[in-house]
């Protein structure tokens, strides 16, 4: 079967059916709800907040990142299935913002993930988030929003970013924290137990 | 033979339509009722084809695809053996336990998949959806005897013609009792708000559903549709007179006016379910169990004993 002539409907239903998952960073999460609901409703536009990566297929990064969550947002935007978009929101997503001195807040988001639109504003009304998701529409369209396939071309350059800010190999380290701390726990409560017995 | 794969084939794509209009439809009252201007009314097509179309797929092994299918298939075999009008394929074997039974394995084959998905929140999600599925089995098990005690067979299709000689079922106290029952649990069958506890949106991320992407997801909307056709059209049928027409001469007009007839009572159905949806929070899964053994369960037996006097 040959795709090629389906292709415009399906860049049709990839445009109007933007799943966005739920991930509010930042003070920018204040911001989403009002978008949702009955003012300025995005679901006109089959827009849909979703509570799970998998589904999900545009991010919205709503404001500074410490490296911290930045974790969670790799994590989270490596689970997206592949035609997926990043947009990001905010003036701390873009330089820093604000927070251009602060020793734990990321000062470019470009470097460790890939990003289609940059929203700018501190913080954005939510009709410039809308335009911003309008021009993103427009890219998907058009077919330059390829942010997958740049961080797919270009992993080896994110992947240095990442490992230079969190040290490499932070995916185990981080998922090991919390062993030693619930061990201590557990012999805590065993020491407890015998000592009640 | 050709002719029934024809009118199966013709079935399944009419139901599909529909179902997904029917989602459309959901989502746009939903929308209204909160002020909004929601989204088109065809707009779960469109999600289909964006989740039919991901380029990268996840897979957690055998079973994780085999439920998915599994699920769908079970849904289009329970739409066959439900009477629509005069179009249906196996309706001399349409048996009112088969049908419920089958209307429930959908929600088998998703667990079947979410569980092998080795996600926390899936088995969270699976165990919920498990308890609801216990739950709402006595008051549809007492809706479902009242129903052949009152009419003394078990055949859908059978029960469709006695109510065209004796007025719908909903017209009879006893049977008004089991549709009353028979609509609560709907509300869960068909993951509405007071009983969505199984996929929670937002309280446990997206329950079972949680590790579907891409085509697993694509997949499960286009069950979700059918099964939504499926249940509203069961209901219908075994409730609100079904829709047998023999005014016209021709047999094509008979057909399309009964889809249209039966049509109308699913979408009252369908708002029906909304409207609650939308008002009432959701439950927990202790208090869900308890309503479903204590309200609807009551009312259900009180219209099996009514129904034997
Ligand atoms: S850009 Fe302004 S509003 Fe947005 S996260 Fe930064 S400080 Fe907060």
């Amino acid at each position: 079967m040959d795709w090629k002539l389906w292709e415009p409907l399906i860049e049709f239903a990839r445009k109007r059916s933007l799943w966005i998952v739920s991930f509010c960073t930042g003070c920018g999460g204040i911001e989403m709800p009002p978008l949702m609901t009955s003012r300025y409703d995005l679901e006109r536009f089959g827009m849909m907040p979703n509570p799970a990566p998998r589904m999900a297929d545009l991010f919205l990064i709503t404001g500074y990142v410490t490296p911290k969550t930045l974790k969670r947002i790799i994590i989270t935007y490596e689970m997206q299935p592949d035609p997926k978009y990043v947009i990001a929101h905010g003036s701390c997503t873009i330089n820093g913002g604000i927070y251009w001195d602060a020793y734990n807040a990321i000062k470019r988001l470009d470097a460790y993930i890939p990003v289609d639109v940059y929203i700018a504003g501190c913080m954005p009304r939510p009709e410039s988030v809308m335009e911003g998701i309008n021009k993103m529409m427009e890219m998907i369209e058009n077919g330059t929003a390829d942010s997958w396939k740049r961080y797919k071309e270009n992993y080896e350059w994110y992947k240095k970013n990442q490992d230079e800010l969190f040290g490499e190999g932070w995916r185990e380290r981080e998922a090991k924290r919390w062993i030693p701390w619930i061990m201590d726990d557990l012999k805590r409560v065993e020491k407890e137990r015998e000592k009640n017995d | 033979m050709f002719e029934v794969a024809l009118k199966a084939l013709f079935l399944l794509l009419y139901a599909t339509f529909v179902g997904f209009i029917f989602m459309g439809i959901i989502r746009k009252v939903s929308a209204r009722i909160h002020r909004r201007v929601g989204p088109p009314l065809y707009q779960p097509i469109l999600d289909t084809i964006k989740l039919l179309s991901k380029k990268s797929n996840i897979t957690h092994g055998l079973i994780y695809d085999f439920g998915i299918i599994y699920a769908l298939g079970a849904t289009i075999l329970a739409l066959f053996f439900i009477p629509i009008g005069s179009v249906s394929i196996l309706r001399a074997y349409g048996d009112l336990i088969l049908i419920t039974f089958l209307l429930e394995i959908p929600m088998l084959g998703i667990m079947f998949a979410a569980m092998s998905s080795g996600n926390p929140w899936a088995g969270l999600g699976a165990q919920r959806a498990l308890l609801t599925l216990l739950a709402i089995q006595v008051p549809l098990g007492f809706a479902i005897v009242a129903l052949a005690e009152f009419y003394g067979t078990f055949s859908t299709y059978q029960i469709v013609m006695a109510q065209q000689v004796s007025g719908w079922s909903i017209t009879h106290v006893s049977l008004l009792l089991a549709a009353i029952a028979y609509d609560i649990v709907l509300q869960a069958m068909f993951g509405k708000e007071p009983f969505d506890i199984m996929i929670a949106p937002g309280e446990i991320s997206l329950g079972p559903m949680v590790e579907f992407g891409g085509k697993h997801m694509g997949i499960l909307q286009i069950q979700h549709a059918i099964a939504l056709f499926a249940e509203t059209l069961f209901f219908s049928n075994i409730f609100l007179g079904g829709a047998v027409v023999t005014i016209f001469a021709s047999p094509v007009l008979n057909t399309i006016a009964s889809l249209g007839i039966l049509l109308i009572k699913q979408i009252a159905v369908l708002m029906v379910a909304i409207f609650i949806g939308n008002i009432f929070p959701r439950f927990t899964i202790d208090q869900a169990a308890k309503f479903y053994w204590k309200w609807p369960t009551i009312i259900a037996a009180l219209g099996a004993v009514l129904a034997s006097l």
